[in-house]
């Protein structure tokens, strides 16, 4: 178990509650769409300004408004990500759109500091030339693609849902055939996951996968493939009373 | 009973606790809003049965959602208050910097050996303070200082300049503060990059102010701000290096665990830091151009000195007892 854990973006985080929820970890790549995503809205929003700025600027003075735009751009470089990933979607308009979001390790979303933390840490992080050297060796090198910003703040960015494994269930079961040895748990998963997926897979696979598993369905090839599914369906269908 | 059982059952009370979440997370609260608690634990309980049970994961996926949704929902953070902001600067902030006055010390003397060797250097030789300032600053020094004291005001004469100056000294100098901050993680190596590069500039255009320009007219503008916006700086550093400390020296912890709580010790500073520079670009703004007499702005500019060393001494100490 501890392997698979290491080898896999999905980490187990378990809550006061006693209970264990799953974060999908985003990586750089996602993140980086995302962040080109917010440099554009950013850049967009801070000429937008100026040109507003620069016609107040014939009624207010042409220093004033210089000013103000000044004090916004200010605003844009450090506290644009920071409000954002505070507010209730904890997320950039430009993760959003990734379907992306920044929480704490334990999953709860991100308090002020450590918004403030991650976000200034940027400074450094994307060194050299904006390049993000600094944050990409750091993503890589840490277990959960934590740029050094989110190793400071004790945050990751995780995938706002996580899609659930394709599913597609083929051929239709027709009958239900009730499981005729008690089933270890994860026997009954197997079978299960077997139901779920077997519609990804061309009759010739189906089969080869059902007949490692024909002793329990007592058959081979397309009809161990028809027992299997049957058994599934028993296991999983609904039944009043049971 | 099956997964199809179990499904059957509970969906209605699924879909009241998703109604309920999706209601609190637009941040409306209804009837049924003190129940989150208690339904949000049933469905932890849910969860938890149908990863035991392996129920699949269609279910568990769907649980797991909800679960996380509604956790973001109850654990969300709350927001600050004015009396914060109070106590904050009445109490905590000059405590913290009197806390880690080691700190202060080491980067007030990063910050200040640089500037005086550069600038004492001008006195005997000119090309170091030069070859930092380039030609471009010292024709900038000279038309800021080169002649009489009324040179800097007539520079602000026009509408708005004191405005537009003060939005560039915050830009400019709280960006600072926030990278000498950053530079922190670096090991401290950015942090005392910044306070060495500030030192070296700031001593070359000192010295060269005092031996080609008119030096009373550069002191008796930088008088003013001067206290606010070096020790703003100078704890900026402190922060930065209360950083770069922690994953040099890391004690007990491991260097993420050292650096995710003294990253966290050090906010306040980075805090303060942030509000004194807001507070020097307001005196550099608009009073450090005024055209006075010297006599008055270095009496101003003495008597923020003393008040800002009082403050760092003896702020928040009687609060000391009220809030242990």
């Amino acid at each position: 178990m501890e392997e698979t854990v290491k080898l896999d973006t999905l980490q187990q985080v378990e809550l006061a509650e006693g209970m264990e929820i799953r974060l999908r970890i985003a990586g750089p790549m996602l993140r980086a769409v995302a962040y080109g995503i917010d440099l554009l809205i950013r850049f967009a929003v801070v000429a937008v300004a100026a040109i507003c700025l620069g016609i107040a600027g014939i009624a207010m003075g042409n220093l004033v408004t210089a000013g103000l735009w000044m004090l916004l751009w200010f605003l844009m470089d450090w506290f644009y990500p920071v409000l954002f990933e505070v507010s209730r979607r904890g997320a950039t308009p430009g993760k959003r759109a990734m379907g992306l979001r920044v929480v704490q390790e334990t999953g709860s979303p991100i308090t002020w500091g450590q918004a403030i933390i991650r976000n200034f840490m940027r400074a450094v992080d994307s060194a050299p030339f904006f390049m993000y050297g600094f944050g990409m060796v750091s993503c890589l090198a840490s277990k959960r693609f934590q740029r050094l910003g989110d190793l400071a703040a004790g945050t990751v960015v995780i995938y706002q849902r996580i899609p659930a494994p394709p599913r597609m269930v083929a051929p239709p079961p027709i009958n239900a055939i009730p499981v005729p040895l008690k089933l270890t748990a994860d026997e009954v998963r197997a079978l299960g996951l077997f139901r779920e997926r077997a519609g990804l897979w061309s009759d010739g696979r189906r089969a080869e996968i059902a007949d490692q598993a024909s002793a329990l369905s007592g058959a081979t090839g397309q009809l161990g493939v028809a027992r299997l599914m049957a058994m599934a369906h028993w296991l999983q269908e609904k039944r009043r009373g049971a | 009973m099956t997964s199809g059982d179990f499904e059957a059952r509970n969906q209605d009370r699924w879909l009241e606790y998703e109604k309920l979440v999706d209601q609190l997370e637009k941040g409306k609260s209804g009837p049924h809003a003190e129940e989150m608690p208690k339904r949000f634990r049933e469905l932890c309980l849910d969860l938890s049965l149908a990863e035991s049970r392996m129920y699949g994961p269609q279910v568990t996926e769907r649980l797991n959602h909800l679960v996380i949704r509604g956790y973001e929902v109850i654990y969300r953070t709350r927001r600050g208050s004015w009396e914060k902001v109070v106590s904050f600067v009445a109490v905590e902030f000059p405590r913290i910097v009197r806390k880690e006055w080691r700190l202060f010390w080491l980067c007030s003397i990063v910050f200040w050996v640089p500037f005086f060797v550069v600038m004492f250097s001008a006195g005997h030789d000119m090309r170091w303070v030069q070859a930092i300032l380039g030609a471009e600053g010292m024709s900038s020094m000279e038309q800021m200082y080169g002649g009489k004291e009324e040179q800097i005001s007539h520079l602000r004469s026009e509408y708005g300049s004191n405005f537009a100056m003060f939005c560039f000294y915050i830009k400019n100098n709280v960006s600072i503060d926030f990278s000498t901050f950053a530079g922190g993680i670096l090991g401290g190596l950015g942090t005392l990059f910044y306070l060495i590069f500030n030192g070296l500039f700031m001593g070359a255009a000192a010295g060269y102010v005092n031996h080609a320009c008119n030096p009373e007219s550069f002191w008796t503008f930088v008088v003013g701000h001067s206290s606010l916006e070096l020790i703003g700086m100078i704890i900026s550093g402190m922060a930065g290096m209360r950083v770069g400390l922690a994953i040099l020296n890391p004690g007990r912890l491991t260097r993420v665990q050292a650096l995710v709580l003294k990253t966290k010790e050090s906010l306040p500073l980075i805090y303060g830091a942030a509000l004194m520079t807001t507070m020097a670009a307001v005196v550099e703004g608009f009073w450090s151009a005024q055209p006075l007499p010297s006599s008055v702005k270095y009496s101003v500019g003495g008597v923020g000195w003393l008040l800002l060393i009082c403050y760092f001494l003896f702020a928040g100490r009687r609060m000391k007892d009220a809030a242990r």
